[in-house]
């Protein structure tokens, strides 16, 4: 009798242990918690860390955004802003946020991983819950992603998370360089995030961009290092806040120092002022 | 001996249990579900910060005369289209705790050790520490804020139903919504919240939330309403304020942009200084 009793209990135990589905997930993630910032970047923060910035990149690029690029370069060099938006507070959007130039946290959850980005503020959702693409993406700086964990040394536990990224909003550019997207949007990124073999406070990450812009899919290899911090430190990054560059029309000016409007060139020619009397 | 061995397996029990759930996995059962997508349920196109009040004096703040004064300053600015008083004209972010008015949809993700809650609006990404952490001794103000949150089992039924928040260091200027109802400037203002499901509609979540500033003769206490929408895969949207016409500050003016050209905010509103264009000096 008091044999059954105990099946009955150990039964009990384990359908109570197992049946906790949601729960049990929970243990097969990978430890992706705290702040984690780039690692091994260079001077200029370029796309591919391997290399240096600027042309020393060697993008991949058709000859037509090439030659936008070099142009982007000279304006750059003139003291230009070139290709690249985010100067007037347009988020560097995916791929280029995955730098990681400010903090970055990563929350998962079975259904979601939520990537947050210091960065302009970026959310990024990766859906893990088995969705297809959906038929229209509005484009976001952000993108669509969808993801799959996978568990690439077979022990159980999940410790790779396959994305692909779409429906990406432009402008935008790899770095701060301008390297360029096509202006088609239909550029896809493909990101494989994973802890490091022998230290779990580095993440990897494997990400190749297809674009029309590219001769071939580009792959780079960034990674991150996690902040040694029990409660790490997160900030705002409020662009608009100290953003001084101002667009009006096709020109771009700058507000001073005393509040009033500036040329950021000799000879710019000011707004026009046909609404006012 | 068979009563030892039963103590012994029901402590390996007790022992695989643990090992299975973890603490992640025990607590999640815990948590209530706010899952998907929140938006404010009231619908008022003005929106106020008190949702059953009308906007503006009507929403009869309890201001200090000062800031009373500055409040209807803010209304008559208003009246004559200036935007002065309300920062997001420039994309400065609505802040604490006008953002949890959620006029734009908002996610909240319940971990063990954080409550993230994710509004479009300003893209705001509030972090609400559950981890039992104290006050820290100083912190850089900042548009959401610092918060420290409790989860609570009100109706005592062994899960958390509530969860109350309180934040500090919320950064100015901010002002409860559009109509210019003032903080005040010294940035001291905290902010209490209880969320919990409404006991008669799960449907919709409630957030009761007390401000105490030095602006208020007394703490200001309202609730907002949320309904969840856009079914189980909602779709979610980025907001990036920098990207639409925007007002543009030039010394002490607003102006707006709209098809690429300055106009101006009020009737008669002078154009901008632009000494420091040679053209213009011709």
């Amino acid at each position: 009798m008091q044999g059954r009793v105990l099946m009955g209990v150990v039964a009990l135990a384990l359908a109570f242990a197992i049946d906790d589905s949601a729960a049990l997930d929970a243990t097969q993630y990978p430890d992706w918690k705290g702040q984690w910032m780039r690692l091994g970047s260079g001077q200029g923060a370029p796309w591919d860390p391997a290399k240096p910035w600027g042309a020393g990149q060697q993008a991949p690029l058709t000859p037509d955004y090439q030659a936008l690029f070099e142009a982007n370069l000279r304006d750059q060099a003139a003291g230009g802003q070139g290709s690249d938006p985010s100067y007037r507070c347009i988020p560097t959007g995916m791929p280029r946020v995955m730098i990681a130039v400010q903090p970055m946290e990563i929350v998962i959850t079975p259904d979601t991983t939520y990537v947050m980005l210091e960065l302009f503020s970026t959310l990024r959702r990766i859906f893990t819950d088995g969705r297809d693409w959906p038929k229209d993406i509005e484009p976001s700086f952000a993108g669509y992603s969808i993801g799959k964990w996978e568990d690439a040394d077979g022990d159980g536990r999940f410790d790779t998370l396959t994305a692909e990224t779409r429906a990406i909003k432009g402008p935008h550019s790899y770095d701060s360089s301008g390297i360029p997207f096509h202006e088609d949007g239909r550029a896809v990124i493909r990101e494989r995030i994973s802890s490091d073999k022998t230290n779990p406070n580095v993440l990897h990450n494997e990400i190749t961009a297809t674009d029309s812009a590219l001769t071939r899919p580009w792959t780079v290899k960034r990674s991150y290092r996690r902040i040694p911090a029990k409660e790490p430190i997160w900030s705002e990054y409020v662009c608009s806040e100290y953003n001084r560059h101002v667009q009006i029309g096709s020109e771009n000016y700058v507000i001073g120092a005393d509040g009033l409007l500036m040329p950021t060139r000799k000879n710019q020619s000011p707004p026009d002022l046909r609404h006012f009397q | 001996m068979l009563r030892r061995g039963s103590i012994s397996l029901v402590a390996l029990i007790g022992v695989l249990c643990a090992t299975l759930n973890g603490a992640w996995a025990l607590d999640e059962t815990k948590y209530p579900d706010w899952k998907g997508q929140w938006v404010r349920a009231d619908s008022a196109e003005t929106a106020p910060w008190d949702p059953r009040k009308p906007w503006g004096l009507a929403q009869q703040p309890p201001l200090t005369p000062e800031y009373q004064a500055v409040f209807e300053a803010n209304l008559k600015q208003l009246a004559v289209g200036a935007k002065t008083s309300d920062p997001t004209a420039r994309c400065i972010p609505a802040a604490m705790p006008r953002v949890m008015m959620a006029i734009h949809p908002m996610e909240i993700v319940t971990m063990p050790d954080t409550t993230y809650i994710m509004i479009e609006t300003s893209s705001t990404l509030r972090r609400i520490f559950t981890d039992g952490r104290a006050w820290p001794k100083e912190r850089e103000p900042s548009y959401a804020g610092f918060s420290i949150g409790q989860w609570e089992d009100s109706d005592r039924d062994g899960h958390f139903d509530t969860l109350a928040i309180e934040t500090r260091w919320i950064k100015g200027p901010h002002s409860y919504d559009g109509s210019g109802i003032p903080f005040h400037t010294d940035e001291q203002a905290t902010i209490k919240e209880r969320i919990s499901l409404d006991k008669r509609d799960p449907r919709l979540l409630l957030n009761e939330i007390t401000t105490s500033d030095n602006a208020l003769s007394r703490p200001w206490t309202v609730t907002q309403s949320y309904r969840r929408a856009g079914g189980a895969r909602p779709v979610w949207t980025e907001r990036i304020c920098s990207e639409d016409g925007q007002t543009i500050r030039i010394g002490e003016e607003d102006y707006a942009l709209s098809d690429g050209l300055l106009v101006p905010v009020r009737k008669g509103q002078p154009p901008p200084d632009l000494r420091y264009f040679k053209q213009n000096q011709n």
